[in-house]
């Protein structure tokens, strides 16, 4: 599910919780880039930002390392931040009032369901409640994930169908507002962080699935069987992880990936004489590149990871288009190789696909899938039927 | 004795209460839209028990921060269907024993326990929900050592909160203090429910005592986390009554006997409007407590029962002295409740 209910701290605190993040070049204005955070999975119209959190997007230019030298990308230290925060207002009919920061310092404050154009040039802002464009085959999945092999239909129903988040998009001339040198490969991280006081990081969030499909499993690992790690890797910085638990993000995601890529029967992924998976060190700097010299196109996800992978250039803008199957290219990706064949889950886009239009969300579903009753209320209690 | 803010080196950044509350509405409402989606399971995909757990955890959650006995209801139809539905599943049978504790059903929650510690669950979800209910049935020696234990191994908000509450239920003043100080500055979530919850049981410890400025002081600190926090409302509620102010005890009790289906909180009002001589309408909340005692009780003896006959015991002549229904499930159920997660 993306990166929803990825973080069991947040569950207490729905509006921390990262549902996605997106990143690409504006379809409709050329030499933007369009950043898009959505949080609280399974809104309603009436869900509100937190007061308590500041929801940032973090920037940094990268460029791809040399063959061998380790994980794919080296990270620049100079670093361009959005940040978005709330009033506590809304409640009761009114508009959640926000305010956005931007790299260079400017504020700009506007009401949570408005679109804002600020007094930067050509930067637009949008937060509120919307359609969440997240889609897959939730039961392929866990078929696929509980069998042991890849349990897929030829065509499946969307189970995130009519379901709403909150979502704060930014569409903004970020090349204008980056230091001489840097890009044009950005790394792209959507966080939740604690506000006043100590700042604490409550989620950070850039590959889709990676916590969710990859690191919540517990039971191939061969160390860590009973402990829940997506916590601890929330509160990392994604562009420098601490050293104390990279041992155990490893053999996590060194099993996982192995299961993943024993799906259709053959290794296509062979571990090192570590017992290393190629992919681990990749994913655990965990961070959309995007690159925005290049024009929009969809079907770009994973396309310049993939090429740097295989040690080619990138063709396309890669980051995260909003109507890219992440649940097909991260199969095809962790079963097939760089190149497998494509894996389908079954479902290849939204029931209403994202538009080309700033804030390219659709409206909310005012009524969300059946609400009630959520399932058999106990006319007895449950010991009568136990 | 600690007041709200002394000696804590930074008060906790929090969600609003009344967004945190909005969000938990739809939270729920959300979370329910998404385990109806999952069902009938499949054989070969049995129903998860991911999102339903998270549910189980949000309706207990809600039960106790707006005093909902239903959710509770909810919380543990689900959780039976999880534990017939996924057979072989320790964190089902986990979430069964937390509703089932719940209503007080405590050797079926140890027996729970039992069975999901067979099935190869531990750590500490489960360490720490056998210690609540050990403490709940007197197991004090037991289940202080489960606290102190977890509280060793992993010393933060949760489990020094868990000493807190063990401390404070024995009276134990100086060293439940320290222990609700030390929790509080390891609080690092943005949800209001666990500090209010905390504050709300050091406020109970304080009542306990007869120390009225220091309870209404920590119910008041919960009350600024969460406006519309049941329990404390409750209690600052009988502290009105007891210091001869029935008016102000009317204020708070009438919307929350409204919103709330605890038969507490309409018992508390009929007795606050009686005292003031208001004696028409506290004889109709005495009859509606009345009736959902009657009702709950058939439902959860071990829960209810006891509330039930001492509000009978009573009768209709609306004696103001508070029930001893301070331990009804929605009130009982309170730090762990606001704290699921992370255990």
């Amino acid at each position: 599910m993306g990166d929803h209910f990825s973080s069991p701290r947040v569950f207490g605190d729905p509006a921390a919780d990262i549902a996605d993040v997106f990143v690409f070049p504006s379809p409709d204005r050329p030499g933007h880039v369009v950043l898009v955070l959505t949080v609280f999975p399974s809104a309603t119209v009436t869900s509100l930002f937190s007061d308590a959190i500041t929801y940032r997007f973090r920037i940094r230019p990268v460029t791809v390392a040399a063959p061998g030298a380790g994980p794919g990308y080296d990270v620049s230290e100079d670093e361009y931040t959005f940040d978005f925060t709330f009033a506590g207002e809304g409640v009761g009919g009114l508009a959640q009032a926000g305010r956005c920061v931007t790299p260079g310092g400017e504020e700009v404050v506007f009401r949570a369901g408005e679109q804002l154009t600020a007094k930067s040039p050509g930067l637009r802002v949008f937060a509120g409640a919307r359609l969440d464009p997240f889609f897959i085959a939730l039961t392929g999945v866990r078929e696929t994930r509980q069998l042991g092999r890849l349990s897929f239909k030829p065509v499946d129903a969307n189970a995130n169908d009519g379901q709403n988040i909150l979502a704060i998009v930014v569409d903004a001339d970020l090349a204008a507002m980056l230091g001489p040198g840097d890009g044009p490969l950005l790394a792209v991280v959507g966080e939740t962080v604690t506000s006043g006081g100590h700042p604490v990081r409550l989620e950070h969030t850039a590959r889709a699935e990676l916590k969710n499909f990859i690191m919540s499993d517990k039971q191939f690992d061969p160390v860590n069987r009973d402990i829940e790690i997506r916590d601890l890797y929330n509160s990392e910085d994604p562009f420098r992880l601490a050293p104390y638990y990279l041992d155990a993000y490893r053999a996590r995601l060194n099993a996982n990936l192995a299961f993943y890529d024993g799906l259709d029967g053959k290794t296509d992924w062979p571990l090192n004489d570590r017992g290393e998976h190629p992919l681990t060190g990749f994913l655990l700097a965990d961070f959309l590149v995007v690159d925005i010299s290049k024009p929009f196109a969809e079907g770009s996800y994973l396309e310049i990871d993939r090429a740097v992978l295989a040690g080619r250039p990138h063709v396309t803008c890669g980051g995260r288009p909003l109507n890219d199957d992440i649940v097909d290219l991260l199969f095809t990706l962790m079963v097939g190789g760089v190149d497998g064949p494509r894996i389908s889950d079954g479902v290849d886009q939204a029931t209403q696909p994202a538009t080309r239009a700033f804030p390219y969300l659709h409206s909310p579903n005012p009524a969300p899938p059946p609400l009630t009753p959520p399932f058999e209320l106990p006319q007895v209690p449950d010991h009568a039927a136990s | 004795m600690t007041r709200p803010g002394d000696g804590d080196r930074a008060e906790p950044v929090t969600t609003g209460g009344t967004i945190a509350v909005a969000n938990l509405h739809a939270q729920v409402d959300g979370l329910t839209a998404r385990v109806l989606s999952a069902l009938p399971p499949t054989p070969a995909a049995p129903m998860s028990t991911g999102e339903p757990l998270v549910l189980i955890d949000l309706l207990i959650l809600r039960g106790h921060v707006l005093g909902r006995v239903a959710d509770y209801e909810r919380a543990a139809g689900l959780a039976g269907r999880l534990a017939r539905g996924a057979a072989g599943d320790g964190q089902a049978l986990l979430a069964r024993a937390r509703t089932r504790a719940t209503f007080h059903r405590f050797a079926e929650a140890l027996a729970d326990l039992r069975a999901a510690e067979r099935l190869g669950l531990g750590g500490a979800s489960l360490a720490a929900q056998r210690a609540e209910i050990l403490q709940a049935t007197g197991a004090h020696a037991e289940a202080g050592e489960l606290h102190r234990d977890a509280a060793r191994r992993r010393p933060d908000f949760a489990t020094l909160g868990a000493l807190a509450v063990f401390h404070a239920e024995r009276g134990e003043l100086a060293e439940a203090e320290r222990w609700f100080t030390e929790a509080r500055q390891r609080y690092q979530g943005t949800s209001p429910f666990p500090v209010a919850s905390l504050d709300y049981r050091r406020g109970l410890m304080w009542h306990g005592q007869g120390d009225r400025p220091a309870a209404s002081s920590w119910f008041g600190a919960s009350l600024r986390r969460v406006p519309a926090y049941a329990p404390a409302l409750g209690r600052l509620a009988e502290i009105d009554t007891a210091r001869g102010d029935h008016q102000a005890a009317i204020g708070r009790l009438r919307p929350l006997a409204s919103s709330s289906d605890d038969p507490g909180h309409a018992a508390a009002l009929a007795r606050a409007l009686a005292a003031a001589g208001q004696h028409s309408e506290a004889g109709q909340w005495h009859g509606r407590a009345a009736a959902r005692y009657d009702e709950l009780a058939r439902r959860h003896p071990q829960a209810f029962a006891g509330h039930a006959a001492d509000f009978r015991r009573r009768g209709p002549s609306l004696d103001p002295r508070p029930c001893d229904d301070g331990h009804s499930p929605p009130r009982r159920q309170s730090f762990a409740a606001a704290w699921p997660y992370g255990r």
